[in-house]
């Protein structure tokens, strides 16, 4: 027998962890500019210096195919959802609910953010640096939007964390879903702070 | 004097299976230990609304009174749970009573409950004793498993933890958690775990356990106290294996 559902939901569960990691190498990079423009600067130098034949293979192949299949086939699970927890408004059914808004905010947001930032910027030829990124997220709206897809991005992926070990079945009693869930959280908020902090040194003249 | 105390009901009624809900406020008067069934009979044998209309008698189903049948349940107060052992004085006035949606109304309160009936022979709820074979002395039980298996025995397939969950309704095709757990109580018993491969597999299809999103108000909803996300994740767990046994055993 050939369950074509369980594997699709599988591989969905999989791709979404895979992309956790790339969002945990994504906020280091990031956090180099806790240390200073420069430092941001020197480490958007480093991955410049990588060829292009190399660089888009890796962004097309690792980053935007599966992105595209958990967007597409989430799309698909979320609208099986008929969210409740105004009626059920226990923490885990806000936490299922807030997984899916999340989700709908994240897929417009990483539209425009990767439209933006690595489409336009390429096709018009602007240096990503410090300086560009800091008079682009001047624009208060923007700042709170990507403070915004930030944190939604934390909390899908954290919250992920959560779900796949429920999912997997690696996580079987009560205790023990309420013990890793509780150190998810904890990530998530610990994440949250660390972004936030980040997104500071934009707007604040700390440099 | 003083006033008699009264209990307020606003329910949501639907006269035929297409037609448009609307809501009907009763008043009736309290007595010691009123539970909503009871007070449904009130309503049912003297249904005139608050504002003294004389309407239809509201439709509901009951049967055993006594939490053991399933068939009283309907959302009161905005969660699923039976008629028969809501106790008024411990819900909030106005009580709401409203049918579960998630099923398909026939009328009032009364729902078609035979998506349930369905779900138990999607996952082969059952145990082949009869065939070919000579009949002999079955198995004895584990009396470790014996224990888990009398706890989901329990289900009474009321539908609380269906109408509890985001992912059961019209909208989709998922199963839900009782006959999640069903299957798992025919696979733990000596002659049930024959056909365990059936009936993981059943539910590795579309609308199986793949489609549990793990919002955990089964657990909350069900008033048998079953350990419904245990068992959730034990078949999830055991569909992987199962998986595995797909891959390389063919």
């Amino acid at each position: 027998m050939f369950n074509i559902t369980f594997y699709l939901r599988r591989l969905h569960s999989l791709v979404g962890l895979f992309m956790g990691a790339f969002l945990m190498v994504h906020i280091g990079n990031n956090s180099a500019v806790l240390l200073g423009p420069d430092m941001m600067n020197m480490v958007i130098g480093t991955m410049d210096k990588m060829p292009m034949f190399i660089r888009l293979p890796i962004e097309l192949g690792l980053i935007a195919a599966p992105f595209g299949f958990h967007a597409l086939y989430g799309v698909y699970i979320a609208l099986q959802a008929r969210n409740n927890p105004i009626r059920y408004g226990y923490l885990q059914n806000w936490q299922f609910t807030l997984q899916r808004w999340t989700a709908w905010y994240l897929l417009v947001f990483l539209i425009w953010h990767v439209y933006y930032l690595a489409i336009h910027t390429r096709i018009t030829g602007i240096h990503l640096c410090f300086e560009f990124l800091q008079s682009y997220l001047s624009n208060p709206v923007y700042w709170v939007l990507y403070v915004l897809g930030m944190w939604a991005a934390i909390f899908h992926f954290t919250n992920g964390i959560n779900t796949f070990c429920m999912t997997w079945g690696i996580a079987k009693g009560p205790r023990i879903q309420m013990v890793i869930n509780m150190a998810c959280m904890g990530l998530c908020g610990a994440l949250c702070l660390e972004t936030l902090a980040l997104m500071l040194v934009y707007i604040l003249p700390i440099f | 004097m003083a006033l008699q105390k009264t209990v307020t009901f606003i329910i949501e009624r639907q006269d035929s299976p297409t037609g448009k809900p609307y809501t009907q406020e009763f008043e009736l008067p309290w007595r010691p230990a009123l539970n909503v069934v009871a007070a449904l009979m009130e309503i049912q044998k003297n249904p005139v609304t608050k504002d003294g209309k004389r309407v239809a008698p509201v439709v509901w189903e009951c049967n055993c009174l006594e939490k053991v049948c399933g068939a009283c349940m309907m959302v009161i107060n905005g969660k699923a749970q039976q008629a028969c052992c809501a106790l008024v004085d411990k819900l909030k006035q106005p009580i709401h009573l409203a049918p579960a949606r998630t099923f398909p109304v026939i009328r009032d309160l009364l729902i078609d409950r035979t998506v349930m009936f369905e779900n138990l022979k999607r996952i082969q709820g059952w145990i082949n004793v009869d065939g070919t074979w000579e009949v002999r002395i079955p198995p004895r039980q584990n009396p470790n498993t014996a224990a888990t298996a009398y706890e989901i025995s329990h289900c009474m397939t009321c539908g609380c933890c269906l109408e509890a969950c985001p992912n059961v309704g019209p909208q989709s095709d998922f199963i839900g958690p009782s006959p999640i757990a069903q299957a798992y109580m025919y696979n733990i018993n000596p002659l049930g775990e024959y056909d365990k491969a059936n009936r993981l597999n059943a539910l590795m299809a579309k609308g199986g356990i793949t489609s549990c999103g793990n919002s955990g108000n089964c657990v909350k909803a069900c008033p048998k106290g079953i350990k419904l996300t245990t068992y959730l994740a034990q078949i999830n767990r055991d569909v992987n294996i199962q998986a595995l046994k797909n891959i390389f055993d063919h």
